[in-house]
């Protein structure tokens, strides 16, 4: 009977090896350990055997039985894996097949310059301040220290809608306007749409952006101007960036000054987008005039301030390598896609 | 204004080339636009004498020369018949560069060997109209004189060289619309002493007089007339201005016309005091009247032009009409002519905005109305007259008359600034110290008097201590300004509501795959038609009182037209799928505001327009809703919107908030959509972002995730077709109360077998009690409830499901 038991383990552990899938595995498992299997058939045959034998031959039993379900155990395991990586292998794909993607759309790249600049001055303390495009001539010119026979009124042809109202030629009203309406310390800047009588080619547009920004507080310098719009440009155009005042006039700030960086594309060596220069002109800034201050309702006696502001579509167009102007307002979505 | 550095010369030494000049100028102030130097790019070209002249061998149009080049013969063949032997020309030596990039070597011309080439007065960049008696297609004859010379550099023999630099000067700045102000500045750029070649006019005295030869002066409008000086000029001789004056013009841009008239526009340039003459001959009545032109006086203008005025413009006038306009040009009546024998100097300044005006007006911009337009000194203006006159004597164009009329209501104001050293430091962000200020001052002619500045004559501009301080920035160097950053109250930077929205949306946008586009926000009578735009909205339009053209006539009422032309640039460029945004503004004039001088309604709107595959109207819808969402704007209704005439009228809704209109979305109306040439079906959506910001709720929150579990039932009906289904779902709303947590649209279905005029609708209704399991009792009495409403109301039967 032992034997017997002995040639079953011999014989299950035998087909075992040669078991290749699951269902033969599961026949496998009746065959020998169901309720109809061969051990427990032995097992019906105890009646036959010693009495003093039956505990060594049932111990026996089920040591076998233990054992094989142990291995019938591990079999099936390694013929599920191998059985998964038969799965896997036909599930192979190429990986460089065309996605199924939700197309992105796209930022103008105006939009883009204006949230740069934004960034930058919100991370330095500067609000996002706006006004209308359809201006009062007093915010677009007088209070800004440009009365009406001032010969600055000639260098922006301006749009006119009648003797008092005007298309803004410049964002500065928007500064007129805050400073009516705010107390110092004021730190804005004030990106937005403007108008001038110039026709559409390459390098004109009537309509244009500009961001213009306004600090007034008391002991704010000229050095001050410098020092933050050296910060801006370094940020802006990256670290290695410098900055070069040249004394310029505007008629609402005093001392003036156009600000020039080095060429953001050749680094100053000179290149066909500073004509060789090494200098890009960047911006008019200066001190907020006296009288634009009194006007504004600002005691020029005890705040100071200074004012800056500069073209969108030009640094856009140098950044991204844009050299005509019309694309910008053409809309081609070839175009917009780049950006 | 142009600037020869031979003129400069005259007022302080100058030790450094243009370039470095021009450098030098910027930094300080005077922006340099360009440098011409002249005669650098003529190289290797000397002066030379044509010994003998023989015919070539094998061309009858060319022949042999030998021409002696100082000391070495060489041999030229050339085309050239106005030359002969012993004449005395231009040789461009073998190796030598004429003006263009030009390079000349030896060679050969048909088989003979040729050394050089000989000079045309075009060859060598020269003008024609500058030297008489020369041809156009020939060689350049020179002076017998010359001969003397051979050899020599042709650049420095007919004296080519000379540097001209053309400065860009600020509106501030009339007096460096002048070589004298120039120089003042370069002198004290260059840390050179001022010459002041004028300092014998500066002294000089004039005998004031009632009248010179029986010519009177009156001012009869001294508000727009500050001063007015005549002197004269008797046994003229009209005649060419000597070389170095005609030299001197050019080298400006200003055309040699006579000598007299040369003086006048030498004095300009010399001074900045723009000057007249008349021919005392063509002044009636020898009386000269500064006054108010007459409403529709005419008058014609030196260039020939008849130029209408009124009560606004200034005029010379003789005892009945017009000489000319004040500030801007004379008249043709009283030109300059060659027999002219008494000539009336006239030296005046007048009110710059009110010749700004007149020239703008009559569209005449000249040199003289730019710088009177500025403001100029009035005490300039006597010096200059004493300068005209003194040149006349100089070049023996007349004699002078002695005496000056000198009419001066107005006597120049001369500034005084306190010089605030304190207050000048913190401006700039420096340490100087006082003296160290007022050295850079008295440079400028500023003096110092018991710490007041007093401005020169010529520095109008100079008013407020900002001004000193500037002055002292140019000198002390701007680029010497440190950089600091502010020592001020921190603050804080957010964006504010609207700003943060507007943001929020178009980070969604994009990411649904519409691109930004940016607009103009003009429109043309036209745009707004082909757009269908309804009248009542086109009255609303802003009408520009200078547009560029009629294409830019009006400020939008609303933007459907600038997205249906962007649209419309995509469809004609064959652009397949085009998904557009624009957040811009519409401007209108609702309450007359412009005719009131106030501010006109500017809304920020966003625009959104498409067309192409996976577009339809529910794909714009849900966009919308999408972005309504993100920015948390939960209670609006949609309404059919049939009337606006830009959309389809059976596809077009109102997104509203009670009676507040917040978006409008639809098809475009085909007509509208044939009017741009556009083929496929277009979809535009207008959100008003003015109004949206109002609707926002920017406070969320948490509301409990639910622990019961929900009930769903299903329910289907046919209902006639025009039901919307926004109605069936405002009932079940209605009436399922608190209960009804969500329904959902899953089917609609129409068929035939339906009816016509039909259509099953049917929904999925969520019922949930967020404190307890809902019983079924509960929830059929919340169904019958609905149903019952549904027939009552819209007459839906119920269909199995």
């Amino acid at each position: 009977m032992k034997e017997q038991i002995l040639k079953i383990k011999e014989n299950s552990i035998e087909e075992m090896k040669k078991c290749n899938d699951l269902k033969t595995l599961n026949d496998l498992k009746v065959k020998y350990l169901g309720k109809k299997g061969e051990l427990t058939l032995v097992l019906r045959q105890m009646g036959n055997i010693q009495p003093e034998e039956r505990p060594i031959i049932g111990e026996l039993v089920n040591q076998v039985r233990d054992e094989l379900n142990v291995l019938i155990e591990e079999k099936e395991k390694e013929l599920k894996r191998e059985e998964l990586l038969k799965k896997l292998e036909t599930e192979n794909i190429d990986v460089t097949e065309p996605s199924k993607k939700i197309n992105l759309g796209s930022l103008h790249p105006i939009t883009q310059i204006i949230n740069e600049v934004e960034e930058i001055f919100l991370g330095m303390g500067y609000e996002i301040a706006d006004g209308p495009e359809v201006e009062k001539a007093i915010y677009n010119f007088d209070k800004l220290n440009t009365p009406p026979d001032h010969p600055a009124r000639d260098l922006q042809d301006t749009f006119y809608i009648n003797d008092e109202i005007v298309l803004r030629s410049q964002t500065s009203p928007v500064q007129a306007r805050v400073m009516e309406n705010q107390k110092p310390p004021i730190k804005i800047i004030c990106p937005g749409a403007v108008y001038r009588s110039d026709s559409v080619d390459a390098t004109h547009s009537p309509v244009f952006h500009q961001i213009e920004g306004l600090v007034i507080d008391k002991n704010i310098s000229m050095a001050d101007l410098k020092g933050t719009l050296e910060m801006f440009a370094k940020k802006c155009l990256g670290e290695n960036t410098k900055i070069r005042f040249r004394p310029h006039h505007f008629p609402f700030t005093e001392p003036s000054a156009e600000a020039d960086v080095s060429c953001f594309v050749c680094g100053g060596k000179g290149c066909r987008v500073c004509k060789q220069e090494g200098w890009i002109e960047l911006l008019g800034c200066g001190m907020v005039h006296p009288n634009v201050l009194t006007n504004c309702g600002i005691d020029p006696k005890e705040y100071s301030g200074f004012a800056f502001g500069f073209g969108v579509e030009r640094i856009a167009m140098a950044k991204f390598g844009i050299e005509d102007m019309r694309l910008i307002f053409e809309n081609d979505v070839r175009f917009l896609k780049q950006f | 204004m142009k600037a020869s550095v031979e003129w400069l010369k005259e007022y302080s030494d100058i030790d450094v080339d243009a370039i470095k000049l021009g450098d030098i100028l910027t930094m300080t102030g005077s922006k340099v636009e360009t440098i011409e130097q002249k005669g650098n790019d003529i190289k290797n070209v000397v002066v030379g004498k044509i010994l003998e002249i023989k015919k070539h061998p094998d061309a009858d149009k060319l022949v042999v020369t030998k021409v002696d080049i100082g000391g070495e013969i060489v041999q030229i063949v050339t085309g050239a018949n106005n030359i002969k032997e012993n004449d005395i020309v231009p040789i461009a030596k073998d190796g030598s560069e004429l003006p263009g990039g030009v390079k000349i070597k030896k060679g050969q011309l048909r088989g003979i060997d040729s050394c050089g080439m000989m000079c045309s007065v075009g060859e060598l960049g020269l003008e024609l109209s500058d030297y008489p008696g020369q041809i156009e297609h020939g060689i350049m004859i020179l002076d017998k004189s010359l001969e003397k010379e051979l050899g020599k550099n042709i650049v420095d023999v007919l004296n080519l060289k000379e540097d001209i630099i053309d400065f860009e000067i600020t509106s501030n700045r009339p007096d460096c619309l002048s070589i004298e102000g120039l120089g003042r500045e370069t002198a004290v750029s260059l840390n050179k002493e001022f010459k002041n070649p004028r300092k014998n006019i500066d002294e000089q005295k004039v005998e004031d007089k009632k009248e010179i030869e029986g010519l009177t002066v009156e001012i009869t409008a001294p508000d727009l007339c500050y001063r007015y000086i005549a002197r004269m000029v008797k046994n003229v001789k009209i005649g060419p201005s000597p070389e170095w004056m005609k030299r001197r013009l050019k080298a400006c841009g200003v055309r040699s016309i006579n000598n007299i008239v040369d003086i006048t526009n030498y004095v300009m340039l010399e001074m900045g005091q723009p000057m007249h003459a008349f021919d005392i001959n063509s002044i009636e009545g020898k009386h000269i009247t500064v006054r108010r032109a007459r409403n529709g006086e005419k008058i014609t203008t030196l260039d020939e032009q008849e130029r209408e005025l009124d009560e606004n413009d200034l005029v010379i006038s003789d005892k009945n009409k017009a000489v000319a306009i004040a500030g801007v040009m004379g008249g043709l009546n009283s030109e300059i002519e060659d027999d002219t024998q008494t000539v009336v100097f006239e030296s005046a300044v007048f009110y710059g905005g009110g010749v700004r005006k007149t020239a703008k007006k009559v569209g005449l911009r000249t040199e003289a109305s730019s710088r009177f337009e500025k403001g100029l000194s009035s005490e300039n203006a006597l010096r200059a007259i004493n300068r005209a006159i003194e040149l006349v004597e100089l070049i023996g164009a007349g004699e002078a008359i002695e005496g000056k009329i000198d009419v001066y209501p107005t006597k120049q104001k001369i500034n005084k600034i306190p010089l605030e050293v304190e207050k000048i430091n913190n401006l700039l962000g420096i340490q100087l110290s006082k003296q160290e200020m007022i050295n850079i001052l008295e440079k400028l002619e500023i003096k110092v008097e018991n710490d007041m500045a007093i401005a020169p004559y010529f520095r109008m501009d100079l008013e407020f201590v900002a001004d000193l301080a500037e002055e002292i920035l140019r000198f002390y160097g701007y680029d010497k300004l440190e950089t600091t950053l502010a020592n001020a109250e921190t603050t804080i930077g957010t964006r504010n509501k609207e700003q943060k929205i507007q943001k929020k949306i178009t980070e969604i946008l994009v990411n649904s795959g519409l691109s930004e586009i940016y607009t103009y926000g003009f429109v043309s009578q036209k745009d707004l038609e082909q757009s269908k735009i309804k009248e009542s909205l086109i009255e609303n339009a802003i009408t520009i009182q200078n547009p560029l053209s009629e294409e830019y006539k009006l400020m939008r009422p609303t933007t459907v037209p600038s997205m249906m032309q962007m649209l419309a640039n995509n469809a004609n460029k064959k652009n397949q799928n085009v998904k557009l945004f624009d957040i811009s503004r519409n401007y209108k004039n609702i309450n007359n505001e412009i005719e009131n001088g106030e501010v006109p309604l500017q809304e920020n709107i966003l625009t959104i327009g498409m067309y192409g595959d996976d577009t339809d109207f529910y794909t714009l819808k849900g966009l919308v809703e999408n972005i309504l969402e993100a920015i948390s704007v939960n209670r609006y209704d949609i309404e059919k919107e049939t009337q606006n005439t830009s959309y389809h009228p059976g596809r077009c809704a109102n997104l509203k908030v009670g009676i507040d209109t917040i978006a409008t979305i639809g098809e475009v109306h085909p007509e509208v959509l044939a009017n741009y040439d556009i083929e496929k079906r277009a979809y535009l959506a207008e959100i008003n972002i003015t109004k949206l910001v109002k609707y926002s709720r920017e406070n969320k929150k948490y509301v409990e995730v639910p622990k019961f579990p929900a009930v769903e039932r299903d329910i289907a009906m046919l209902v006639d077709e025009k039901i919307e289904v926004g109605q069936i779902e405002k009932i079940i709303t209605k009436k399922g109360k608190k209960l009804l947590e969500s329904i959902k649209l899953f089917d609609i279905y129409r068929n035939e077998k339906l009816g016509e005029n039909k259509k099953s609708v049917a929904y999925s209704l969520i019922f949930r009690d967020k404190n307890k399991t809902l019983s079924d009792e509960e929830i059929n009495q919340a169904m019958e409830s609905i149903i019952e409403e549904l027939q009552k109301t819209i007459g839906a039967e119920l269909r199995g499901i």
